[in-house]
């Protein structure tokens, strides 16, 4: 309800004005069937005070009948209350001297409508005679008395919770009114209600079938705009309400929310339809999170055995291919094709032939990106053909040192999750003497397996041996691969092996620091507290110099993945932060808060982060830079506060110095990522022409981002015009083509957002791994640029087909007709208003942009889950007849 | 000179500026690149400070627990935005680094400037412009003029010797169109209509409730109409009602009448249509009223004078803005007419005008109504017996009941009395009705 008590009488107020104006005019003003009923109303008004109670009650059912016949427009007070208005007083003087009696009820009834329109504001006198009347049923006297009385119910609360006085009364109407709103379409007026007296639980009463969709709808909206507990109530609610009408995958979204493994469970166990699991474990796998089901949440061994397969995301790339295949981009694609150098003018396309390695570097991460996934390219894999290794050794070796490492780990992306194929492919490089080419081996082992689990665990067999090896580069590309692949795993085996390095006294920094990512990205999200410690006392070790290395910043990054959208868990380990030394103190601090709050749309958390943005620092510290990063992690948990971060992220721009202004275009990138908003790209458009060169760098790496496998071809010609632009710097170029790349992964079929299921649910280890990628390059000079570049391949943590895969209930792929089109908000609507609009008919697999929503367009097949999003399995409608 | 380029001055850093450093180094080994913005037609919506500016629209629109929590969110970026912003200014005041960046920018500009004619954007940094004067010129845009607002056709500030674009007029909007909006509200008010209760009713609904009340619509899951057409005899009080909806309204209230809609030069005339429906929307919420629609409104057929044909595009104008491609916003339409059987069908479709408003002749009750409020303030003769005038068959609109009392006054007066009498009433009705009837005598064919 809204609090203020004329707004709830909202029908009036347009009105008021004239008929006041009316009003004080002299009565013959009114016209002859006005009069009669004023002096009508005025007769029983008079008859009412009469002591015989046999008059009284003929004029107070008559008063009670005018009232209630009164058909007025919304646009003006009735007229039988009108005229009543100066008898108010009266009536109300003459209630108090009255017996106790049904008639004193009766009148108390038609005071308490009266009081509708004359009570002053605050006395709450509608709400005081209604529960001195005859409690009759509420809805006689229409929405307007309903919806006022509730707004002085939620007044009235509040008064007495500050007195403690008893509630009971007030509940009681509470029920009945929630019951009248229930049963006339006003659900949210009915949620209002209860969250105004605390007392949600009356709402799992009051649903039924036709309207706990739009109920739980409105209740999941809400919290996200909750404060504190609150949210966390709401959210139960609703999947207490979702469980009761066997919504199970709504059910299982919102336990996903709540991160409450034993709301999941219960979704398993309550729900015996093995198709449904099914779905389930699709949902979970999309989610990436490690589930393991137990017998009682799947009895049978062999359905468990394909349940569990499912939820391992074995058939991921299968399905991938069949959407390639589809959509007919299975043809490999070169980096020269992502470049369409051609369409640009002469001049610059002939200074870009120098085969330099920074340019073979670029090209080997373009095609990676772009042919991420589709297990052929035409640089990597072409020559297994003819001859074994032949030219696919020969575009390694075209890199040099460092480079290659990420050449060898580009062939695994190309095979991503594939890792029967992958792991074959990958084989021969550990036979080869390079130890940077080893190290890309082993990373690709972490590539391939991303997001994939296995029985036989082959990353972490043929990884673990690697970590203690004595090179630094090999030691790293086994970590980083261990990290990619176990990503939220919490894999106590991966912790015994990695904990260790982090107090090796000799190890150096670029290890430890690595070794520290890993870590968190598999402990993301628990609050594990021996890798906190492990992580502070590697930090604590460090000596004043190493702390000043850029890659330091990955320490308390890793510290912070631990505890990402935890909230208050962080505390504990800040109060140890602040024990730092100060060159990392702040850093530390902000990472920790920022990862804490990430995609809680935190408002406190946003000012005291923009608090630190705004101090001007004169000693060259560091910390607002995942300051302003941490504002996009907060902001980005729902549209109205990332529209507004937005905003909030221009002003930084407009007063920031270097450090901040950095930031702000990868802060940006976070936002919309993979969702080139037209505004955000002009803004990145323009810093990409900045003449600080580390602020156009971060914002041709954020046009690459907000344009993530979306094809965008605006994105794609202004980065072809940089390119030519820049075609002079190398390290801008460098930025622009992976910029390119970034903007065609997976040729278009893949996305970067960490948010699924209508924006909903957040991945952490999606987020993870974006957030690492962005904080690296906050120093891009010495991380991307420099020998760190396979930092990229974090990004494949957060990479997922964007697509709507249909499969039967073999789980074959199935192809149907769906609308797909631009998603409309529709909580709080009246009636079925349509979801979708501007839709666009195809039929599965089909491709879905951000912001689109898909629904079926037969009624032949009834889908599994409510969101459209992802592997959906269809199920036969019974009822389906074909028309003809 | 301020408001030439605001959008180029407010704009952190000036972009261009800053560009154009860049590659200064470059500049000799390579010819400039193409500066990235894009120049063309007008994003009206999208750019600009303004745009910025612009908050994201909140759902649902009904009131609700929700739609205060997201307004509230809403209203504590904006408080963080406003310390922000605040902090900054007390910590490094702008003002002056933007004064001296005016300053500069004034001196590039020079004085004094002339105003011309930005005929046609050639590339990103030349454009052809004219003067009023002479002929027409080949020119660079200088680099600070905000290239997202500049478009064909627009006025533009020069320099003065070598006539460079060096700003723009941005008060674009049509002189005619500001002479419309009405700023002092008229007297009538709904108390001074007799009767028309249904068509205050219906015209309430239509126009007043969806600009102040649009949840009431959201709850019942329809869209408010976009429009009304009042329609009926002559002096039956439509301009009177939609006064009074003027006088009540505190949306912007623009009144036109259709003739005024028809402009001398070919174009002018839809042109005009468009600019007055830009303004509403800027201004908006607001009513629209056009007054004698079917002087532009009129059924479409093979027109042979250039005349009629631009009259008829003005109403092809007229009905794109009311139902066209682009949404009309908060902006409702008041239409009045007494010929609507000789209008376009197209504008009356629903859609465009949701409702039409029928304005009877006056029945017996109304018309004793209209006589009480015209003879309220007059001085009668106690032999006066209004009910006979009431009662009379003839057909007597509104405005024929005011200038019989108007009339009988005159009368009164002609004898320098200081009362009007039965008699003087009498006469004034058959003067009255003589003139309407053309002559005929009231009661001579009967």
């Amino acid at each position: 309800m809204t609090p203020d008590p004329n707004a709830s009488s909202s029908g009036t107020v347009p009105s008021k004005d004239p008929k006041k104006k009316k009003g004080e005019k002299k009565e013959e003003d009114l016209s002859d069937e006005d009069l009669a009923l004023k002096q009508q109303l005025e007769l029983y008004v008079e008859r009412v005070q009469d002591p015989d109670p046999g008059l009284q009650k003929v004029a107070l059912e008559s008063m009670r009948q005018e009232i209630r016949t009164s058909t007025s427009s919304m646009t003006s007070v009735p007229k039988p209350l009108k005229f009543l208005r100066p008898h108010y007083g009266t009536l109300k003087a003459y209630y108090e001297t009255m017996q106790d009696s049904d008639l004193k009820k009766y009148l108390a009834d038609i005071l308490s409508v009266l009081a509708l329109t004359m009570s002053a504001e605050g006395e709450r006198e509608s709400l005081k005679y209604r529960l001195l009347g005859s409690e009759g049923d509420i809805g006689s006297w229409g929405h307007e008395y309903v919806r006022n009385l509730a707004g002085e119910i939620a007044q009235e609360y509040a008064k007495r919770q500050s007195e403690e006085a008893p509630i009971d009364d007030l509940m009681e109407l509470v029920q009945q009114i929630v019951a009248f709103h229930m049963k006339h379409n006003a659900e949210p007026e009915a949620v209002d209600l209860l969250m105004e007296v605390e007392d949600l639980d009356l709402l799992i009463e009051h649903v039924d079938s036709t309207n706990f969709k739009r109920t739980c709808l409105y209740l999941t909206s809400s919290a996200r705009y909750l404060p504190g507990p609150d949210d966390m109530l709401v959210l139960d609610i609703a999947y207490m309400i979702y469980l009761k009408f066997e919504e199970y995958p709504s059910a299982l979204q919102i336990a996903l929310f709540l991160d409450n493994m034993q709301y999941v469970k219960q979704v398993f166990t309550s729900c015996d339809d093995l198709l449904r699991k099914k779905q389930f474990c699709y949902i979970l796998a999309r989610h990436g999170i490690t589930f393991e089901l137990d017998d009682e949440m799947a009895a049978d061994d062999d359905d468990r055995e394909a349940l569990q397969e499912i939820i391992n995301n074995s058939r991921l790339s299968e399905g991938y291919l069949t959407l390639a295949r589809d959509i007919e981009v299975m043809e490999p694609k070169s980096p020269e094709d992502i470049y369409k150098a051609h369409l640009l003018d002469g001049r610059a396309s002939a200074g870009a032939s120098v085969d330099s390695a920074r340019q073979n570097l670029a090209a080997t991460f373009v095609n990676a990106f772009v042919n991420a996934g589709f297990g052929q390219d035409k640089l990597m894999t072409v020559p297994s053909d003819n001859t074994s290794g032949g030219s696919s050794s020969n575009w390694l070796f075209k890199n040099k040192e460092h480079g290659k490492t990420s050449a060898a780990a580009s062939l695994s992306m190309i095979l991503l999750w594939d890792v029967d194929a992958g792991l074959a492919q990958i084989d021969k490089y550990f036979h080869l003497s390079d130890s940077h080419i080893i190290a890309g081996a082993l990373l690709g082992v972490g590539i391939v397996n991303c997001g994939i689990k296995n029985d036989c665990d082959p990353a972490l067999a043929l990884l673990g041996d690697y970590v203690d090896k004595d090179d630094s580069s090999i030691r790293i590309g086994a970590i980083m691969g261990l990290g990619i692949s176990y990503a939220g795993s919490q894999n106590e085996q991966i912790r015994s092996k990695l904990a260790p390095i982090l107090n090796e006294p000799k190890a150096p920094l670029d290890v430890i620091a690595f070794t520290a990512i890993s870590l968190g990205l598999v402990y993301v999200g628990s609050c594990n507290e021996e890798v906190a410690q492990a992580i502070i006392f590697a930090l604590m070790d460090r000596s004043e110099s190493e702390l000043g290395e850029p890659l330091t910043r990955l320490l308390p990054l890793g510290l912070g993945l631990l505890y990402l959208g935890k909230q208050e868990s962080v505390e504990a380990t800040a109060e140890v932060s602040k024990t730092f030394n100060e060159k990392i103190r702040k850093y530390c601090d902000m990472t920790l808060l920022s990862c804490a709050y990430a995609g809680t749309g935190n408002v406190l958390k946003v000012q005291n982060l923009l608090g630190h943005c705004s101090q001007h620092l004169d000693k060259g510290e560091t910390h607002q830079g995942p300051a302003v990063l941490g504002i996009a992690m907060v902001a980005m948990a729902e549209e109205l506060g990332l529209e507004m971060a937005i905003r909030s992220l221009e002003h930084l721009l407009q007063y920031g110095e270097q450090n901040i202004r950095q930031a702000v275009p990868l802060a940006l990138a976070l936002l919309c990522i993979s969702n080139p908003k037209v505004n955000v790209m002009d803004t990145l458009s323009r810093l990409s022409h900045d003449t600080d060169s580390e602020v156009a760098m971060a914002a041709v790496i954020s046009l690459g981002l907000i344009g993530a496998g979306t094809n965008n071809a605006r994105i794609a010609g202004m980065l072809r015009n940089l390119s030519s632009y820049y075609y002079k710097d190398a390290s801008l170029l460098f930025c622009v083509r992976i910029a390119q790349g970034l903007v065609h992964l997976g040729k278009g079929l893949l996305t970067l957002n960490p948010y699924h299921s209508e924006r909903f649910l957040l991945s952490p280890t999606a987020l993870a791994g974006l957030v690492t990628m962005l904080h690296a390059c906050l120093d891009m000079k010495a991380i991307i640029l420099g020998k760190y570049h396979y930092i990229l391949y974090f990004l494949v943590l957060a990479m997922q087909p964007r697509m709507l895969m249909t499969v039967d209930e073999n789980l074959k792929p199935l192809s149907v007709p769906v609308r797909v089109g631009q998603a409309v908000d529709v909580v709080g609507q009246a009636g079925r208003p349509k979801t979708i609009t501007g839709f666009q008919t195809h039929s599965t697999p089909v491709l879905l942009a951000a912001g689109d929503r898909a629904e079926l367009a037969t009624e032949k097949y009834i889908p599994l889950s409510p969101i459209l999003e992802g592997f959906v399995i269809l199920k036969e409608n019974p009822e389906y007849r074909e028309e003809h | 000179m301020g408001q030439g380029t605001p959008g180029g001055l407010n704009r952190q850093g000036l972009p261009g500026d800053r560009k154009n450093d860049g590659s200064d180094k470059k500049e000799k080994k390579f010819e400039p690149a193409a500066p990235p913005a894009r120049v063309g037609r007008k994003q009206r919506k999208q750019k600009g400070p303004e745009a910025a500016a612009r908050l994201p629209t909140v759902t649902p629109l009904t009131k609700c627990k929700l739609r205060l929590l997201k307004l509230e969110r809403v209203k504590d970026y904006l408080l963080m935005e406003e310390e922000f912003v605040s902090n900054q200014e007390r910590l490094k005041p702008q003002e002056e680094k933007a004064e001296e960046d005016r300053s500069k920018v004034d001196d590039l500009r020079g004085s004094p400037m002339s105003v011309g004619n930005l005929e046609e954007l050639i590339d990103e940094n030349h454009a052809i412009v004219s003067s009023s004067v002479g002929p027409e010129y080949y020119v660079g845009i200088l680099s600070f003029v905000d290239k997202d607002q500049l478009e064909p056709g627009c006025a533009i500030l020069m320099h003065n010797k070598v006539l460079s674009v060096v700003g723009l007029l941005q008060d674009e909007v049509d002189p005619m169109v500001s002479v419309m909006k009405v700023e002092k509200a008229p007297l009538e008010s709904y108390a001074d209509i007799g009767g028309l209760d249904a068509q205050i009713q219906e015209i309430k609904e239509a126009v007043e409730l969806p600009l102040t009340h649009p949840e009431l619509y959201e709850d019942i899951g329809i869209k408010p109409p976009k429009g009304v057409i009042l329609y009926g005899e002559p002096g039956t009080g439509k301009t009177l009602l939609a006064k009074a909806v003027a006088n009540s309204t505190s949306a912007t209230f623009l009144r036109v009448v259709g003739s005024e809609l028809i402009q001398k030069y070919l174009g002018d005339g839809p042109k005009l249509v468009r600019e007055l429906f830009r303004v509403a929307d800027d201004l908006s919420p607001s009513i629209v009223f056009i007054d004698e629609i079917d002087a532009v409104g009129t059924k479409r057929y093979d027109a042979h004078s250039g005349g009629e044909r631009e009259i008829q595009r003005t109403m092809l104008e007229l009905l794109n803005q009311l139902d066209g491609f682009d949404s009309r916003g908060d902006v409702k339409v008041i239409l009045a007419t007494n010929r609507i059987e000789s209008l376009d069908p197209a504008l009356l479709r629903p859609g465009r005008i949701d409702r039409k408003i029928e304005f009877p002749l006056p029945d017996i009750k109304t018309r004793r109504r209209i006589f009480q409020i015209h003879t309220s303030r007059m001085t009668l003769a106690d032999d006066v017996n209004l009910e006979e005038f009431v009662m009379a068959k003839d057909e007597l609109s509104g405005a024929d009941i005011k200038a019989i009392c108007t009339e009988a006054g005159l009368l009164a007066l002609r004898e320098r009395r200081m009362k009007v009498t039965h008699t003087d009433v009498k006469k004034a009705k058959e003067k009255v009705m003589f003139k309407k009837k053309e002559g005929v005598p009231e009661g001579l064919y009967m």
